[in-house]
């Protein structure tokens, strides 16, 4: 049988949990490259979070980057950086920025620049932003973010257990640090659209895990009396597994092409941005909630006494079961004619949970 | 099995969301684009540490005013953000210099002489304007009827004070482009009345306060609703002063008449009382402004009291951040936006067609429902609510297709692996669907948590992007129950349910063999 096949008929047998040590090396690496280089490098925040002012001008009279900085200079602007960008249908545009001026400095910048580029002081652009502006919507974003993450941990609690809570969170940090790392590294600027990005990877990530938990407690309660956490675990693994992957695949899409339409159109910058941030964000979510949430999440309970002894009952057993997909479909089957309700009728299957 | 109940559903669900797209387009409603996708001058103001919520509510107020009043900017979107930052958005806007005229940081009250009052601006009349050839068209039919304006134009002409020529009117509507308080200007009331006005006899600054209330029948005015400013010993005088001059005009002449205006609008232009005589000064302590009786005249008082008190912005505001957006780089971004969008929703589409067969069709078809309610809510909120879609809102968009595809996926899956189990099609459908519901409810519970608090807590681009995700997640969850279930429920009991490449058995994955034995 192709692994192609099975995947399509859902009948992987991948055994996850055992394997689990190996991921948590490889995420524990990338976590800690990630830490090292926030640490060491930091977050390249782009003129939004640091303050700054951005002047862009159509440089009409073709002045080099010296006259600008001679222009710069005498206004007491040393520090400018000046910036010649060549556009799609061949004219100029020079971009200044500068820390974070004054008003009156502002207005001196804007027309100094446009007396060198040759151009009415209207026709320029400014893009001025105090550094309080900037940091105050990444402060509100992060509030709202750590109550996010409260109200989260408490409504997984509630529909299903804490140590899920636990094990969610534990792979939303995760995917947050391999980001923020990936930014890092690289040396991505951070604007706001990155923030916006991340928050949603929040989302994504936690609604993986969500899916993966559903099917893990949905599976405990049909075949919890004769498997071992660690078996049911694999198994609703191996169940959601095409599904991860197709949803993956439906969201990067659009993303992607997010990402080729943001870098061949001008403009666009800002989509760009942000589909970069996203498609990283969601890879690290597919990853987590396979290979880090779950594995956590069994590791935990494999420790709880009831599935300890759950574990040396199926060992008595029969030595070695691996639970399958087909095997849980005969094994259903039998329940389903023991219980004497074939065809069941789901009403009752939802009351009896 | 009942089947009416679920066409009634499916079709309901397709009417609504179609129907609203299209009634949308006939009455030619569009989504209100924010400024980033207009472009436009933004600015963002920011008051001092600890400023009192209310303080700025009214600074917003005052300011929204002023930008109405000043013309030229259609609906400037101002807003608190924050603890203590207001934001203002002037959409279509490009030339700075105006842009920050509009956003001054205190609001400008001066009192003014009257000099003329017209139907039309008294620059065309005075001869400081061409008139354009529309207006002469107007005056010629106009004058003859209208015998107020012809005479106030000969006392125009004999005005005592020579008038300095203001040198920034706009030459289409005759109107000052500053409300320079040294300066003579032509400005307009709410009412259209143009208003030639001596320079300033007293600004805000002269002002205290101001209260509106109910007078009884007093010495030389009539009951009323009347309003008693205050002002400061220096204010008095000049107030007193101003009233001397005013009153040497007999009464009926407009030059008899104080103008109170705020940011370039005439708010009132109250006459000095018959019984005053020429010359004679009013006290400035005990002098009231009356309005009259009936209902409007209370909240004109009241109006009037407020302008007076508030006329200048309640605190001092810093102008902390500015940025432009030119209207091609806004058109660009949200032609790549829509670009992006539509491309990924193909390529989704055709990925589910592929694997998921006909029920890859009604993710296809779900997702123009889909799509056709959040855009239809999305253009009734910019219509009724003034929301605006911004870049953000679009990114929202995007995401949410991809949460959308996985309800399906979910629940496809869902009905694979019951099928899978041994459950006959039918009831995989059936049952698929209770199951992946609970799951789909519990997914889009968190996300919608997620955004509501966002769009709540967070200021700025998020919030945008926080009201598109969590509005999409809402509908995806009426989507999947009104929609896609009746529709697989019906799918499979149809000739697409069983054989065939694009069937449902089809893209079970094992076509032929279980088939039969089911």
């Amino acid at each position: 049988m192709s692994l192609w096949r099975n995947l399509y008929r859902g009948e992987t047998e991948f055994d996850f949990v055992r394997h689990r040590r190996r991921f948590f090396v490889i995420s524990a690496v990338l976590i800690g490259v990630s830490l090292l280089s926030l640490l060491v490098r930091g977050l390249d925040g782009n003129v939004d979070f640091t303050g700054g002012t951005i002047v862009e001008a159509p440089n009409v009279a073709a002045a080099d980057v010296g006259d600008f900085r001679d222009g710069l200079s005498a206004i007491g602007q040393d520090g400018a950086r000046v910036q010649l960008r060549t556009e799609r249908d061949e004219s100029e545009t020079v971009v200044v920025q500068t820390e974070a001026l004054s008003v009156e400095d502002r207005d001196e910048l804007l027309d100094t620049i446009a007396a060198v580029a040759g151009i009415d002081a209207n026709d320029a652009s400014i893009d001025a932003v105090g550094p309080t502006f900037g940091s105050e919507i990444t402060r509100r974003a992060v509030e709202a973010l750590i109550i996010f993450l409260i109200v989260v941990a408490l409504f997984i609690t509630w529909r299903f257990e804490w140590k899920m809570a636990a094990g969610a969170l534990a792979a939303l940090f995760h995917d947050l640090i391999i980001t923020a790392g990936v930014y890092s590294v690289v040396g991505f600027e951070v604007t706001p659209a990155t923030v916006i990005a991340i928050l949603t990877i929040l989302g994504y990530s936690l609604y993986d895990t969500v899916v993966v938990f559903d099917k893990i407690t949905e599976n405990v309660h049909e075949l919890g009396s004769r498997h071992t956490f660690t078996e049911i675990a694999n198994l609703s693994m191996n169940q959601v597994l095409m599904r991860s992957i197709n949803t993956s695949l439906t969201s990067l899409l659009p993303i992607g092409s997010l990402l080729l339409v943001g870098s061949y159109l001008l403009g666009a910058t800002t989509l760009r941005e942000f589909a970069l941030a996203l498609f990283i964000g969601i890879a690290a979510g597919t990853y987590s909630s396979i290979f880090v949430a779950s594995p956590l999440l069994t590791e935990w309970k494999e420790r709880e006494p009831e599935w300890k002894r759950m574990q040396r009952r199926v060992e008595r057993r029969s030595g070695q079961t691996t639970l399958t997909a087909a095997e849980t479909a005969t094994a259903t089957a039998t329940e389903e004619r023991a219980t004497g309700a074939a065809p069941r009728a789901p009403k009752q299957r939802s009351k009896r949970r | 099995m009942n089947r009416r109940p679920l066409w009634i559903s499916l079709i309901l669900t397709m009417a609504i969301a179609w129907g609203s797209v299209a009634a949308m387009l006939g009455v030619g409603w569009e989504p209100k684009l924010g400024l980033d996708l207009q472009g436009g001058f933004s600015v963002v103001l920011a008051a001092p540490e600890g400023t009192d919520r209310e303080v700025l509510d009214q600074a917003v107020e005052t300011m929204r005013r002023r930008i109405e009043s000043l013309g030229a900017v259609q609906e400037p979107e101002i807003s608190v953000q924050g603890d203590r930052r207001i934001l203002v958005q002037l959409p279509g806007i490009e030339d700075r210099e105006r842009a920050l005229a509009a956003v001054g940081t205190t609001g400008q009250l001066t009192f003014r002489p009257v000099y003329d009052l017209q139907v039309i601006s008294p620059a065309f009349l005075d001869g400081t304007l061409p008139l354009p050839e529309a207006l002469t068209a107007t005056t010629t039919t106009m004058a003859p009827e209208d015998g107020a304006a012809t005479e106030t134009t000969t006392t125009t002409t004999t005005t005592t004070q020579p008038p300095v020529i203001p040198d920034d009117i706009d030459p289409e509507t005759g109107l000052s482009l500053v409300d320079d308080p040294e300066k003579l200007v032509y400005l307009n009331d709410d009412t259209g009345l143009f208003y030639a006005l001596g320079p300033a006899f007293l600004t805000g600054i002269d002002l205290t306060g101001a209260e509106a209330g109910f007078a009884g029948v007093q010495i030389g005015a009539g009951g009323g609703w009347t309003v008693d400013p205050a002002f400061t010993s220096e204010g008095g005088a000049k107030f007193e002063e101003a009233t001397g001059i005013l009153s040497t005009y007999t009464y009926g002449d407009v030059r008899r008449q104080m103008a109170i205006v705020l940011d370039g609008t005439v708010i009132s232009a109250p006459s000095i009382a018959q019984d005053v005589a020429p010359g004679e000064i009013l006290d400035a302590g005990s002098v009231i402004i009356t309005l009259g009786t009936d209902g409007d005249s209370q909240a004109e008082a009241e109006d009037l009291a407020t302008v007076l008190r508030y006329g200048a912005l309640p605190t001092t505001f810093e102008r902390e951040s500015e940025g432009s957006v030119s209207a091609s780089l806004g058109s660009d971004s949200l032609r790549a936006g829509m670009d992006s969008g539509i491309a990924g929703l193909i390529l989704v589409a055709i990925a589910l067609i592929a694997y998921y067969r006909v029920l890859g069709l009604i993710a296809v078809l779900g997702f123009t429902v889909f799509g056709s309610l959040l855009i239809g809510i999305i253009v009734l909120l910019g219509q009724f609510q003034g929301t605006t879609l911004t870049l953000a809102g679009v990114t929202g968009i995007i995401v949410s297709i991809g949460i959308t595809a996985d309800s399906y996926i979910v629940f496809f899956e869902r009905i694979k692996e019951e099928h899978r189990r041994g459950r006959a099609l039918r009831p995989a459908v059936d049952y698929g669907f209770k199951r992946a519901f609970h799951t789909i409810v519990t997914a889009d519970t968190v996300t919608l948590v997620g955004s509501a608090l966002l769009w709540l807590l967070a200021i700025g681009p998020v919030k945008g992007f926080a009201l598109t995700l969590g509005l999409a997640t809402i509908i995806d969850v009426i989507v999947a129950y009104y929609f896609t279930r009746p529709f697989a429920t019906l799918l499979v009991r149809s000739r697409f349910g069983e054989g065939g490449a694009l069937s449902m058995r089809g893209a079970m994955g094992r076509p032929a063999e279980e088939g039969a034995a089911t």
